[in-house]
Order: C-alpha cells, then sequence, then structure tokens
C-alpha cells in the first residue's frame, strides 16, 4: 500500500494569526478579542473596528462546539483527503457566532445543533492542530 | 451635487471564443480573439480602444493584451475581483472611466484554460501551493479550513446548501429544478458545451454525489475560452452597426458582515444564506429605478445552483427562504415567469467566470439569442458571490 499523502499543514507563523496556533500548541482553544471593548473578532485582524482599538489579544474557550453545518465529500479533490470525509462547520458554545471548521472520517450521522468538543492532535513536532471530535 | 451614470453607457460589442474543455491555446490568445471579435462588433478599429478592464483572478495583465493586439492608444486601465464576483463589477468600471473623461471606448475582458489549466473546483491554493510545507498566512486565513480538507469552492457551497436546507426546508430536487431549467437553455445554443445533451429530473437525481447535498450537475463547467465587450458612451454607441445595449445601472457592494481572504471565510458571516447579493440589489435597484418586477429576463451568476437559489431571494424575485418552492413552480423554466440563463449560464454553456452572463445579457437586449425572450427589454446580470458582489441591468434605447 502506498504511503498515506502527508495533510497540508498550516502556516503558524503568520502575524495574525500565529497567537491561534502558539495557544492550540498549549492545549488551549482561543478567539481574537478586542482587549478594550472585549467583541470577538474572528477570523484574527488587528483593528477592533467596534471601538478602533488596535489592542487585540486572545480569549481562551472551552472547546466545545454545535454542528452549524456540514458537507460529507464524496469526490476526491486531493491525495491527502481520501474519500468519504465529513466537513463540520463548528460554532463555539461560549463565542456564539465565532465558527471553526472540523474534520471527520466518513460520514457519520450528522444534525444541526449537534455538540462537538475540540482536541488536540500534532502531525508532526511543533504543529498542534485542533480537530473535532462527536461528543457521545 | 448628484452624479449619476443612468443610462449613459452602453456595451456597443460582444465577442467570444469557442468553449471547450482543452483549448490548446494559450489565455492571451484566448483573450486576443474575444477582444477582436468584441472590437469588430461594435464597428471599431483596435486604435480606437483606450481603456482596458479585467479581473483580478485573469493571467492576461492590461499590458500583455494591449501588446498582443498593439493597441498603442491605452490611457486607462483597471482591475476587479474576487474571481467571479469581477464581471459586472469590471463594466461598472468601464462606466466610470467613461463618465469621468477618462477613458472612450473601453475593452472588459475575461480569458482562462479554466479547465485544461489551474482549474477552480480542485482548489487553487493547494495547486498554486504543491510543495510549499505550510499553507495560508498572508491575509488568506487558509490556514483556518485547508487542514481540514476544505480544499475546493464545491465543498464550502454544499456546506452553505446544507444549512439553507435546514433553515428553510429547501430539498435537492429544488436545486435540480434550477439545473435542468438552465440545461434547457444550453441545449438549444449551439455555442454552448450542453449544447443538444439533455438532462431530465431523474437524470439529475441519479448524478452522483459530489459533496453532499450537491451533486455532479448542481456544479458548472470548468471551462476554456474568453469573453470580451466593448463598452462606449450611449451617444457614441448609437453610430455602432448593432443596437446599444444600455447600461440602465451598475453597482458594486460589499455588506455589513464581510470577511476578508477569498472565498471560505464567507462561512464566518454571522448569516450563510443572505449574501452581499442583497445589498447589491438595493444599490442597484435605486440607481435603475427599477424593481425585480420590472426585469424581463435574467443572467444569475451560477456557479452552483445553489448560488442561484441564493440570488433568487437576495434580488427580490422571491422571499429569504423561498428560492426552492420559487425554483419548483417552474418560473425559471422556459415559458415561465423568471427566464434565467438563456445561453446555458456557468452550469450549462460555459464557466467563463461570468463574463458570458454579460454577452447574453446583450443578447437579449439585441433580440438575438438563440433562447430570445419575446419583448425583452430590461435584463438582470449578476457576477459572483460570496465575497463582495457586482450586478448590472441591461435596457433597450
Ligand atoms: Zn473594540
Amino acid at each position: 500500500m502506498a504511503d498515506q499523502v502527508p495533510r497540508p499543514l498550516p502556516m503558524t507563523e503568520d502575524e495574525d494569526t500565529s497567537g491561534y496556533w502558539q495557544a492550540a500548541s498549549e492545549g488551549r482553544l482561543v478567539v481574537q478579542e478586542c482587549l478594550s471593548c472585549h467583541a470577538v473578532l474572528h477570523l484574527p485582524k488587528p483593528f477592533c473596528h467596534h471601538c478602533e482599538s488596535w489592542d487585540v489579544g486572545w480569549r481562551e474557550v472551552s472547546g466545545d462546539g454545535t454542528v452549524f453545518s456540514w458537507t460529507v465529500v464524496e469526490h476526491q479533490v486531493h491525495a491527502a483527503f481520501p474519500v468519504p470525509y465529513t466537513i463540520v462547520l463548528v460554532e463555539l458554545v461560549d463565542a456564539p457566532g465565532a465558527r471553526l471548521i472540523g474534520h471527520l472520517d466518513g460520514a457519520p450521522e450528522l444534525t444541526v445543533g449537534q455538540p462537538l468538543r475540540v482536541r488536540f492532535v500534532e502531525p508532526e513536532p511543533g504543529v498542534t492542530v485542533p480537530t473535532w471530535e462527536l461528543v457521545s | 451635487m448628484s452624479y449619476s451614470h443612468r443610462g449613459e453607457c452602453s456595451i456597443s460589442g460582444i465577442g467570444a471564443t469557442d468553449f471547450s474543455r482543452k483549448s490548446g491555446r494559450s489565455v492571451v490568445a484566448l483573450a486576443s480573439e474575444a477582444a477582436t471579435r468584441a472590437i469588430a462588433d461594435a464597428g471599431l478599429e483596435r486604435s480606437d480602444i483606450d481603456g482596458l478592464v479585467r479581473s483580478d483572478y485573469d493571467a492576461v495583465q492590461h499590458n500583455d493584451l494591449a501588446y498582443a493586439l498593439g493597441m498603442d492608444n491605452i490611457s486607462y486601465w483597471g482591475a476587479t475581483g474576487v474571481g467571479g464576483a469581477a464581471p459586472c463589477g469590471m463594466v461598472a468600471q468601464a462606466v466610470a472611466a467613461i463618465v469621468s473623461g477618462q477613458a472612450t471606448n473601453v475593452l472588459v475582458y475575461r480569458a482562462l484554460n479554466g479547465r485544461s489549466g489551474l482549474r477552480f473546483g480542485r482548489g487553487t491554493a493547494m495547486q498554486q501551493a504543491a510543495g510549499a510545507p505550510r499553507l495560508g498566512g498572508g491575509g488568506s486565513y487558509d490556514e483556518y479550513f485547508l487542514p481540514y480538507g476544505l480544499l475546493a469552492p464545491g465543498q464550502m457551497f454544499a456546506l452553505i446548501a446544507q444549512r439553507h436546507m435546514y433553515e428553510f426546508g429547501t430539498t435537492s430536487d429544488d436545486l435540480g429544478r434550477i439545473a435542468v431549467a438552465v440545461r434547457q437553455r444550453a441545449n438549444s445554443n449551439p455555442a454552448a458545451m450542453m449544447y443538444e445533451r439533455p438532462m431530465t429530473m431523474d437524470d439529475y437525481r441519479q448524478s452522483r454525489v459530489i459533496s453532499s447535498p450537491l451533486r455532479l450537475f448542481d456544479y458548472c463547467l470548468e471551462s476554456d475560452g474568453a469573453c470580451a465587450v466593448v463598452v462606449t458612451s450611449t451617444e457614441r454607441a448609437r453610430d455602432a452597426p448593432k443596437a446599444p445595449a444600455v447600461i440602465r445601472a451598475v453597482a458594486q457592494s460589499g455588506s455589513p458582515d464581510v470577511q476578508g481572504g477569498k472565498t471560505f471565510p464567507a462561512l464566518m458571516r454571522p448569516t450563510i444564506t443572505t449574501y452581499p447579493s442583497k445589498y447589491a440589489a438595493d444599490r442597484l435597484y435605486a440607481r435603475a429605478g427599477l424593481g425585480p418586477a420590472d426585469i424581463d429576463v435574467a443572467q444569475i451568476y451560477d456557479c452552483f445552483t445553489i448560488t442561484v437559489l441564493l440570488e433568487l431571494e437576495d434580488y427580490g424575485f422571491c422571499a429569504k427562504g423561498e428560492g426552492g418552492p420559487f425554483a419548483s413552480s417552474g418560473a425559471l423554466d422556459p415559458g415561465g415567469s423568471l427566464p434565467i440563463n438563456t445561453a446555458g449560464g456557468n452550469l450549462s454553456e460555459a464557466y467563463i467566470h461570468g463574463m458570458n452572463h454579460v454577452l447574453e445579457g446583450v443578447r437579449q437586449i439585441r433580440g438575438e439569442s438563440v433562447n430570445q425572450v419575446a419583448g425583452a427589454s430590461t435584463c438582470l446580470v449578476t457576477s459572483g458571490i460570496p465575497p463582495m458582489t457586482s450586478a448590472l441591468i441591461l435596457a433597450e434605447q
């Protein structure tokens, strides 16, 4: 059997998003927030358009999420992602409106609102990727 | 002081190449052929063109086309996007250049080897980054999406379709009705890739799932080809061989909850079932002094069937959430109340990223479409979503 083509790894050193990956490497899930007015700024950006502050930081969230939507991919686009697999659009329970993407193997039965829980995996030393799994 | 571009400019010439899966030609050659045809159709010479507008995704830069065609008189150029959101916005840039006196005759073009070259359906970031150790960064936000296997636009629109089904009870058959209605138009268009290739609802239901709930026939055709138009003042257009397709109004629009990046960050907006097209519609109708009830025929951007459904709602042809029942009522079928994509659209004519929609809008106003809507005096043309979008209304003189 041919070696599995490795999945792409995220750029973890971007100026605006590196804090997310740094937190992940410490086992914490974070979203960007404005340190002045505490609005969630997702996806991360350096300026708060609500209060015009440049003082942004990271808020730790619980790691609980729910299914907002999903798709079962049956047509293979890239060798690193054999089909079938499921892409989940995850809404964060304690940062309503902030969403992240999850990957589930196969085609599990899903419904909108179903609970998910974050898990941290290390595909390569030094790179930690938050992933999501169904709460059974 | 108020300014209005209403009716000031017209499209006086259109041109296209053949559409194919493998052109065997350079993208510059495709752009050049579409451009020379559009210039001839407008009754102009290459030296009459003093402005060029392209899509930000186009491989042919303004100077590339000026070089290829020996156009020595260029004094204005511009580009807009993202990608398929561009074509109506490109025409809008041409209008702005003409009304402000910066250009006289502007050539607007889109050319791509979208099937034999870089394929959007396979995920452009993954192809362009082949071999790169890390993906994302630089404001793309791809690092939040690609590592999870969200690679291609169709997978994102599948997430959107699933959510629309959850919120409003939309069905797969509703999407199928859009695919079949648009295919029927292509079947009688000799220029369409799906000319004489019929598809029934049973064919749709039996087509393979690509990314659930979307099936093969919910997807547009990746294609090679080019389209171009000449925009000029309505006054000058009256001297052209063909009747002017008057640009009643143009609009580009973002929305209050815009996201950065290219495509996938749109999934982070508070709603994923309403798009900037709703805001473009408000601006466009106000500028045109028209509403959805005044539209005789529409060319609706259709990278996927679900995209059409979202836009039917956002452009006010039915209420939000009613796009499915509207499609299934037969409104879009030949003889229905809202003829759409009368050349076959991106779904069944060719995927020239919506530039082919502008050309078909002109044909309807001229009365020369192969699927002519009797008495059509207004045509809505829309461009792609989700990041920001554009649209225009063409009208008879
Ligand atoms: Zn703030």
